[in-house]
């Protein structure tokens, strides 16, 4: 057995040489590369959680949107990949301006993002696989937002609205909590990976716009009761909500930035466990209250636990993820339910999923975040039932309103001129007809579609 | 019968000489039933109106006997009956029911007089169920019509069908099996009509596993109340808010105590009528026989708010209390009444599976 080895790495030494003569890399560039690796794979996770709004959206809405809706995806995510780059990058963590008063607000710095080509002598991460990865972050911001604007938008709002979000909206709030400058950084505010950062705001932008288009056509009746309008494709859906669980790892634990102690190894199990609570509470409530156990509920349930786990998944115990992830899924729920009553159309349920759940997970790091783990990040403090002291827990309620807040109204003003300047719908007979021919002239499900034309 | 309205209307349909007349006959009385709906006990409202469906649908047969001996296709050539199934066969019918019946002829003397007396009943069928869509009785969905040739055999064609059925049991066929339990005779010979429902007891002695196959059927629907006590109403479209009464508490009761009905050799195909036989025989207690006949008469008398219209002149009728009518004490009123069928179908699922 030895001698095999000795003679197998001897044979590989005369093929190789340099493996035996190169210089060892120190441990400072090891640690880089694992860094690297680990950053990086996550961050292709997270650009596939693309495909996996791919899915959802246009699984959860009619055929005759199907192409626009899938498609639409990826264009989205080219133009604000370049507008990130350009200015959304700058503003979120440039780091021209440290010092000034203004940092706390919003950063400047490189534009036009050009990064050393590797990394520099002690630095944890090269700069470019640290772009990538919050590029992809603010991708998924946008993607959640498309959720108001589902088959009634004119394409060319959300070229508009694209551009918007990425340079103005998303970078505000990114800068906020997660750049060493922002305002609620310094404050300690805690959202590991984005309930707030991520989801929330574009949740709100989403609701701006939801409020703004109107329901679809035939969604409410004059009487205000609603009509549901089902989606095309429920294994879409389901199938989108597993490429978007397996995506939250890069989310969560890539948000880690390196390999470290193994750390990251711990969030994703965090991440595991939220997500559970979420598919499970969700289909039980949906069942005991309605009497039916509901297929859409448990979707959004998962991806409710995964939302509300985002913030919380480096603050708090196992049992506390778990619990977490439970009320996420009873919260989406109910959500769901309100939304519809207060007659606001939410097609892909993006307000309940990311709004709702993503406020919840905010504040749940005021509840369970534990000291030990919130010194161990050097981020705030342990929440309500580890030290008994509310000040986290105020400090997470005003991140999520100051946030929630500054979303809302920048996007209420955006899409607001948007709509008095160009209009934000399509027409009522483009509804109706269907956005793939409305907007791009051909059908995304040809055969099917065409009968049904001659049929009308 | 007490009330000289009701009685002169019914002798005015057994007198009525026209399809037209009979319909005059029907608005009219549809009026009138309304008019007395809060004035007396639900039970014999019931009995009224079904008195009142009784003599139209008996006068529609004596019609249609006549025209056909008008177009020369001659008299009945063997004794009938025609059969009632569903809220008929019960004496349920509200006043938008729609036709579920079936006909049933002696045996013709000679085999190969077969053709032509199920000939003569096939057109003889068709001829009154167009006359009860002139009367605006639309029929019914599954097509358990007498103009069905399914629904309109001879008796030993019946009865073997019925062999069939309990023999080899399918979901289809344990249907049918729960739908005859509920057939009573409007027009013709009675004894033919007993002589079926007899081999169907019969049946149901020998043969105790259809038992199992039926309570599937029997327990096909939830009764809408849930394990918070809340009520299952209808989320979306036009309906939003309702309560799907018919389906979520009349037809589950209805189907429960028809299952301990035959179960037990009860005759009888009234609900109220079953409850009460049950109670006797104590398959019932005293008190779950009131709690059941109570909550069954609360049932009628919600099944007459149920939301109808008059589409093109037929009465239709969606089964759906709306959320308008549900007030606070009626809600109170049935989630203790769910409650009560869900206690019923537990007791029914008991009896069925022999688990005591």
């Amino acid at each position: 057995m030895v001698k095999k080895l000795v003679l197998s790495l001897g044979a590989l030494s005369l093929l190789f040489p340099a493996m035996a003569f190169a210089d060892d890399p120190s441990a400072a560039t090891l640690n880089m590369g694992l860094n690297s690796i680990w950053v990086l794979v996550a961050a292709i996770l997270v650009i596939l959680m693309q495909g996996g709004f791919i899915l959802l959206e246009s699984g959860s809405t009619r055929m005759k949107n199907a192409g626009h809706i899938a498609g639409k995806t990826v264009f989205t995510l080219g133009l604000c990949t370049l507008i990130y780059w350009a200015v959304g990058y700058a503003f979120a963590f440039g780091a021209d301006n440290t010092g000034t008063g203004i940092s706390n607000i919003i950063g400047s710095g490189d534009f036009f993002f050009s990064p050393d080509k590797a990394a520099g002598d002690g630095v944890g991460l090269p700069p470019a696989i640290f772009f990538t990865f919050q590029l992809a972050f603010a991708a998924v911001s946008l993607s959640i937002a498309w959720g108001g604007f589902a088959e009634r938008a004119k394409l060319s709002a959300y070229l508009v609205f694209t551009v918007l979000f990425t340079a103005v909206i998303y970078p505000v709030i990114s800068h906020w909590i997660w750049s060493a400058d922002g305002w609620l950084f310094t404050k300690g505010a805690q959202d590991y990976a984005g309930s707030t950062v991520v989801h929330l705001t574009g949740a709100i932008a989403a609701f701006a716009a939801t409020v703004l288009l109107k329901p679809r056509i035939g969604r409410f009746n004059k009487d205000g009761s609603a009509n549901e309008i089902l989606g095309h494709n429920q294994v879409f859906g389901a199938l989108s909500v597993l490429i978007l669980w397996v995506g939250w790892f890069g989310f969560n634990a890539g948000s880690a930035l390196g390999v470290g102690d193994g750390f990251f190894g711990y969030v994703a199990f965090n991440t595991q466990l939220g997500a559970a609570g979420g598919a499970v509470a969700a289909l039980l409530i949906s069942w005991l209250v309605n009497g039916k156990a509901d297929i859409t509920t448990t979707l959004n349930g998962a991806l409710a636990g995964l939302v509300a786990i985002t913030a919380t998944c480096a603050f708090v115990e196992p049992w506390a993820a778990v619990v977490i992830g439970l009320l996420a899924g009873v919260l989406v729920f109910f959500s769901a339910k309100f939304f519809e009553k207060i007659k606001v159309d939410d097609p892909i349920f993006a307000l309940s999923v990311h709004g709702a759940a993503g406020v919840w997970g905010t504040i749940a790091n005021g509840i369970f975040a534990t000291d030990a783990l919130a010194k161990k990040l050097n981020v705030g403090e342990g929440g309500l039932i580890d030290t008994g002291n509310w000040h986290q827990l105020w400090v997470q309620v005003e991140s999520v309103v100051v946030c929630g807040g500054y979303v809302l109204v920048a996007s209420f003003i955006l899409l607001g001129i948007m709509k008095v300047v160009m209009g934000l719908r399509v027409t009522e007979e483009q509804e109706i007809v269907g956005l793939d021919l409305s907007e791009h002239g051909t059908f995304g499900y040809p055969e099917q579609m065409k009968k049904a034309q001659q049929n009308m | 019968m007490s009330d000289p309205v009701h009685a002169k209307l019914l002798a005015r349909i057994a007198a009525s000489g026209d399809v037209a007349a009979l319909r005059g006959l029907r608005d009219q009385i549809h009026e009138h039933m309304e008019a007395l709906l809060s004035a007396r006990p639900i039970e014999q409202f019931y009995t009224d109106l079904n008195e009142v469906h009784d003599a139209l649908i008996r006068r529609a047969v004596t019609l249609s006997e006549e025209q056909m001996a008008r177009m020369g296709l001659g008299s009945p050539p063997v004794p009938y009956a025609y059969l009632l199934f569903g809220s008929g066969g019960r004496e349920e019918q509200t006043l938008t029911s729609d036709q579920d019946s079936g006909l049933i002829y002696a045996d013709p003397a000679d085999a190969s007089q077969l053709d032509a007396v199920s000939g003569y009943f096939e057109a003889f069928a068709r001829m009154v169920v167009e006359m009860l869509q002139q009367l605006r009785y639309p029929p019914c969905d599954g097509e358990v019509v007498s103009a069905n040739p399914a629904w309109c055999q001879s008796l030993s064609q019946w009865m073997a069908k019925l062999d069939l059925w309990f023999e080899d049991p399918d979901w289809e066929r344990v249907r049918y099996l729960l739908i005859v339990a509920d057939c009573r005779i409007v027009a013709g010979l009675p004894s033919i009509w007993m002589a079926l429902k007899e081999h169907f007891f019969a049946h149901m002695h020998q043969n105790e596993r259809i038992v199992h196959n039926m309570l599937n059927n029997t327990m096909r629907h939830k009764v809408l109340v849930g394990v918070f006590g809340q009520l299952f109403k209808e989320n979306y479209g036009e309906d939003a808010g309702s309560l799907d009464l018919k389906y979520g508490a009349y037809i589950p009761m209805v189907n429960a105590v028809r299952l301990l009905a035959i179960q037990a050799g009860v005759r009888a195909t009234s609900t109220l009528n079953r409850i009460e036989q049950l109670t006797q025989k104590g398959v019932f207690s005293e008190q779950e026989g009131q709690d059941y006949d109570g909550v069954f008469k609360l049932f009628l008398r919600l099944r007459l708010l149920t939301t109808s219209k008059k589409e093109s002149g037929i009465y239709t009728n969606n089964g759906k209390l709306s959320n308008t009518r549900l007030t606070k004490e009626l809600i109170e009123e049935l989630k203790t009444g769910l409650r009560t069928v869900k206690r019923l179908q537990k007791q029914v699922r008991r009896r069925a599976t022999g688990r005591f």
